[in-house]
């Protein structure tokens, strides 16, 4: 089992920058899968009901000299703690920087490498596994351990390849979040008023959120929002109605769905906006099996989407939910 | 109370307001702890909430009806009714997002006794909440604040620096006594506890600090440190930062009354649309004031 790789500065970048502090946001420790082509950073796609985040990266938009060989088809999982990943990558990168980055002309002097290896930790007579970063500046070198789980088994990993496979279902209809850090400020402040958020979409475009308890009731309804995948259009009198008589509407007729999700897991999904994605759709699953937020990442300076990444989470549904 | 407003079309009130920030600011200004039970009264002059601890402290905010862009009062009587506090201000909070001009409408009562609330400023986005509302305690402790003598006997500092004294009281804790004297006109703040503490505040020595005096015999009396806190530590920044005055008046029977002026002016910034150039809104105030028991203790406290 062998993995070894060259960070990018996009690479550095995207990960210091974005997504680890995203990440971290979602869960302190998360699987890295590494195959052939990808490195996939994954929570609780394994274990139940927390909220499910999916990073994918193609090996080109982290890596160069991307070589990986085991013997469960190239393909490496474990399970690692996000902070402390965070805080090597940053403490890495203040030697690493001394030159400039790779800019620095022969970029074979300054490279950051990553790689899997063994090692005899202090105090211990047990090799355990680490994923170690090495780099150098003027004066002086630095490697960096960052201590990982054991690899997973073959048929854990086959269980990660599974749970991945069906966490890639896309709901019917999605709707564009107008404003991220509106929705968060609104959703952090709602937090404190209950512990259930009751999300309605509508293939009209409309996003409801609500809030209810014995004391209160507290919501917020978006239209007119940007419909991917199915759409219908909304009746010309929905306009003069209340946001639950019209969100009830459409459910009946078959034009909306709602689930109940967690608050803080709600929360949570839109802290991804760390990662600075170009937008955000939330959409619920078929059934109502969940609620899926997918981010989407344009190629710098184009609204094309750049498909060597890719962010998106899923919450879980909460089981005593349900009049619809 | 008043139940006249369900049997007729019209609710008791409906009212919109433009910054929902200085409603919270005033709101937060009272809330000194977790759980707090306040009273709602409404009237054709505009809201009054009330909160009450343990019949030694009640705070009252008084938010007029020309704070409000509309005000449309139609109940007979003053209806009164019962929120938690927490809530209310947390809910409030919801509707002020940052960056984001609000306004927002309120409605009581609705069909089923709650207080409605809802943003009105934009037609793509809509927040609304409904709030719970209980028929209200009797308040248990008449709070009837009556002069000492005939002229009051009161003082206005600044009130960063009332709070600044306060929470420098907090070290010898407990209880701290109040005295006023008019030779040479001072007041001192004074904690014993774990130490002694005296903070004095000389009118002449500090006349930016403490701006006015009125104080015609010696006046002193204890209170409990809790409620002497509980009436700045929730002051909100933007009193601080207007650094406006904090009026105290000592009355009959040593009850302390401190009250803030809390601005819930419309921010400058939102809608330069609307606000025709150089019209400057006039100046909104909402009235916070405290009334604090002292603590009966016949050697220490006495009216000269």
């Amino acid at each position: 089992m062998k993995f070894k790789a060259f960070l990018t500065d996009h690479g550095v970048n995207l990960l210091e920058k974005r997504f680890l502090p995203a990440l971290d946001k979602m869960g302190k420790t998360c699987h890295l899968y590494l195959t052939r082509d990808h490195a996939i950073f994954l929570h609780n796609l394994l274990n139940g009901d927390g909220i499910q985040s999916i990073a994918q990266f193609q090996k080109e938009a982290l890596f160069e000299d991307y070589r990986i060989s085991s013997q469960n088809d190239d393909r490496i999982a474990f399970t690692i703690d996000l902070s402390l990943l965070h805080r090597a990558l940053r403490s890495i990168l203040t030697i690493y920087t001394e030159f400039g980055g790779s800019h620095s002309g022969d970029s074979a002097l300054n490279r950051l490498q990553i790689k899997l290896v063994k090692k005899l930790p202090p105090h211990s007579s047990q090799p355990m596994p680490f994923l170690t970063f090495e780099t150098k500046g003027y004066k002086s070198a630095v490697i960096q351990d960052v201590p990982i789980s054991k690899p997973l088994s073959r048929s854990d990993v086959l269980e990660l390849q599974s749970a991945l496979d069906m966490a890639q279902d896309l709901p019917q209809t999605l709707v564009q979040v107008p404003d991220m850090n509106q929705l968060q400020s609104f959703v952090d402040r709602m937090k404190h008023v209950g512990d259930v958020l009751n999300v309605s979409i509508t293939k009209y475009g409309d996003l409801h959120l609500q809030i209810s308890t014995s004391l209160i009731t507290l919501g917020a309804e978006f239209r007119k929002l940007k419909v991917v995948g199915e759409q219908a259009r909304a009746s010309p009198g929905d306009d003069n109605l209340t946001a639950q008589t019209r969100t009830r509407r459409a459910i009946d007729k078959g034009n909306a769905m709602s689930v109940q999700v967690s608050v803080k897991h709600f929360f949570k999904s839109i802290q991804c906006h760390l990662a600075k994605p170009d937008c955000a759709f939330y959409g619920i699953a078929q059934q109502g099996s969940c609620l899926t937020v997918v981010f989407q990442f344009f190629v710098p300076g184009t609204r094309q989407t750049d498909k060597s990444i890719s962010l998106h989470c899923r919450l879980p549904v909460l089981v005593d939910s349900g009049t619809n | 109370m008043s139940s006249s407003a369900v049997e007729t079309e019209s609710p008791d009130l409906v009212c919109e307001l433009d910054n929902v920030q200085g409603m919270v600011d005033a709101l937060t200004s009272v809330r000194w702890k977790r759980h707090q039970d306040a009273v709602l009264e409404l009237s054709e002059h505009g809201l009054i909430l009330i909160v009450e601890d343990t019949g030694c402290l009640q705070a009252k905010v008084y938010l007029q009806r020309e704070l409000f862009v509309r005000y449309e009062y139609s109940a007979t009587g003053r209806p009164r009714f019962g929120v938690s506090l927490g809530l209310f201000v947390d809910c409030l909070n919801t509707f002020c997002i940052p960056g984001h001009s609000s306004t927002i409408e309120f409605q009581y009562p609705g069909p089923d006794m709650q207080l409605l609330l809802k943003s009105t400023d934009s037609l793509s986005s809509c927040t609304y909440a409904e709030i719970r509302t209980r028929i209200p305690d009797t308040i248990s402790w008449d709070y009837n604040f009556e002069p000492a003598g005939s002229t009051p006997i009161s003082f206005t500092v600044k009130s960063s620096a009332l709070k600044e004294a306060i929470d420098d009281l907090e070290w010898p804790g407990s209880s701290i006594q109040i005295t006023m004297q008019p030779a040479p006109p001072s007041v001192t703040f004074k904690g014993e506890g774990h130490g002694d503490l005296q903070i004095d505040f000389m009118y002449y020595a500090n006349m930016d600090l403490l701006t006015a005096f009125n104080c015609d015999q010696v006046v002193s009396h204890r209170y409990k440190y809790k409620f002497l806190r509980a009436t700045t530590s929730n002051i909100p920044s933007s009193v601080i930062k207007d650094n406006r005055g904090s009026k105290l008046t000592i009355g009959r029977g040593g009850m302390l009354k401190v009250q803030h002026l809390v601005s819930v002016a419309k921010p400058s910034h939102s809608h330069p649309h609307v606000d025709s150039v150089g019209y400057q809104p006039p100046s909104r105030i909402a009235y916070i004031e405290f009334f604090v028991k002292p603590q009966v203790d016949e050697e220490n406290a006495y009216d000269s």
